[in-house]
């Protein structure tokens, strides 16, 4: 296996286009297990020492989070405590200790698991993506990134940076059965109600962490009940997610849990 | 391909893949206190400090740790003297396999200030897994390290 660490963001970009079946690496919490079942790999590229992929700042009504950024330093951020209270939330749920010592943000997205909590909580808060290659840099919605199971539009880039709009109103966040936080038994719901209305995400309930616009539009127009909101659920989610024999389960934990958002948000 | 580390203060060179787990490159260089578990980032018995943070040995590739300081149970016998004494003391040890995992855990969590209580505490465990003790020893033993 051929190995190489990226000094820069420029050198690795030009990896990225030199060797574009790499896998690269930060905090290797995903990536090492799959390496150990992809033994086809040929190129590794460390990025997980580039300088220019760190850091949070906050600039106008938007917070800039570096690719790098780990759980932990988010879980530890003031600002992002007092500035995005439900990605807050959403990180004292995620993982353990060591493994927030370890995992990235941008990690989380890349890797695109229908289970990644940080990427739901993040679609649910409307945040964008940029992306850097050789020909330069491009942001989308973070939502239009996946295309399925652990399928990205990535086209020979880094996800560098996640611009998050800084959040107002009302919002909830629970994943299910965070005393037993290493199983993967897991559905999490993100919730925010603002002035634009509700938007709702959820992980492990589909391919990718899906943003729930049937019900989003229902509970806009006022509509609160439960066979409607059952109903909207079921639309809006994609059981070929590899989650089958539980999707049933699944639903009605979700399901539960917008109950709950809907009668006890946390208010800002 | 060749990594050049320090481990508990001493530089150590290792010829290897570049998928090697840096799990096993420690175990090779004698220390032993970090444990083979799970293999799979959920029990911290791999747990060692990569320039100061505390991670699992078992996620970590051998290039992971080129130029870096990692430091073990082993590296730490003053520091976690204490902390030590009170797991023995409290009856927080059974078949042992865990506890160099909890021992650097509770090192880790105490000398950033972690608050004292059970509550906290347990939280902070939320990455070592024990199979005998049922956890309200290593608890209690880490609340009562004398400081
Ligand atoms: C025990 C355990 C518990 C976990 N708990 C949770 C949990 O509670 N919630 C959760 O969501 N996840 C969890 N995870 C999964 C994992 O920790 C996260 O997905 C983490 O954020 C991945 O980040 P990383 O830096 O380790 O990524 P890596 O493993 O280094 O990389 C993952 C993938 O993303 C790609 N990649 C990484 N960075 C970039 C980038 N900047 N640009 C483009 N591609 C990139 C790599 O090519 C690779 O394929 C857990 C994992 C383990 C082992
Ligand atoms: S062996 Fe590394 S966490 Fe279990
Ligand atoms: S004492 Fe045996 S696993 Fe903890």
């Amino acid at each position: 296996m051929n190995y190489r660490r990226a000094a820069n963001l420029d050198e690795a970009t030009a990896l990225l286009a030199q060797y574009p079946e790499a896998q690269l690496l930060c905090g290797s919490t995903d990536a090492a297990l799959q390496l150990r079942h992809a033994p086809q790999t040929t190129v590794l590229i460390d990025i997980h020492t580039l300088e220019e992929l760190r850091g949070i700042s906050v600039e106008g009504d938007y917070m800039r989070i570096g690719a790098l950024v780990t759980l932990n330093e988010l879980l530890r951020s003031d600002v992002v405590r007092a500035s995005l209270p439900l990605l807050a939330a959403c990180t004292e749920t995620f993982g353990s200790h060591q493994i927030r010592n370890l995992a990235t943000v941008g990690g989380n997205i890349a890797n695109a698991s229908p289970a990644a909590d940080l990427t739901a909580a993040l679609v649910a808060l409307e945040a964008t993506v940029t992306l850097t290659s050789q020909d330069g840099e491009r942001s989308v919605p973070l939502e239009t990134l996946f295309c399925g199971y652990r399928c990205t539009k990535l086209d020979h880039e880094l996800i560098t940076a996640v611009t998050v709009p800084l959040q107002t109103g009302s919002w909830y966040y629970r994943k299910a059965g965070t005393r037993e936080r290493l199983n993967i038994a897991k559905v999490s719901i993100a919730l925010t109600h603002g002035h634009g209305g509700f938007r709702i995400s959820g992980a492990s309930l589909g391919p990718n962490p899906v943003r729930f616009r049937t019900l989003e539009a229902l509970l806009d127009g006022g509509v609160y009940d439960d066979a409607a909101i059952k109903a909207a659920l079921e639309s809006d989610t994609d059981p070929s997610g590899g989650f089958r024999s539980t999707q049933a389960y699944r639903l009605r934990v979700a399901f539960n849990m917008i109950k709950e958002a809907l009668s006890q948000p946390e208010e800002r | 391909m060749q990594i050049t580390c320090t481990i508990n203060g001493r530089t150590h060179r290792f010829d290897c893949a570049p998928e090697s787990r840096v799990l096993d490159l420690v175990r090779e260089a004698g220390m032993t206190s970090v444990k083979a578990g799970c293999g799979e980032g959920e029990c911290g018995a791999c747990s060692l400090f990569v320039n100061g943070r505390l991670v699992n040995a078992c996620l970590l590739l051998a290039p992971q740790i080129q130029d870096a300081e990692v430091v073990t149970l082993e590296g730490l016998q003053e520091e976690t003297a204490a902390i030590r004494e009170s797991f023995a003391e409290h009856g927080a040890v059974q078949c042992g396999f865990c506890t160099p995992g909890f021992v650097l855990r509770a090192y880790d969590y105490l000398s950033h200030g972690g608050e004292r209580s059970e509550e906290a505490i347990k939280a902070a465990l939320d990455g070592n897994l024990c199979r005998c003790t049922g956890y309200r020893k290593i608890v209690e033993a880490i609340v009562k390290v004398k400081s």
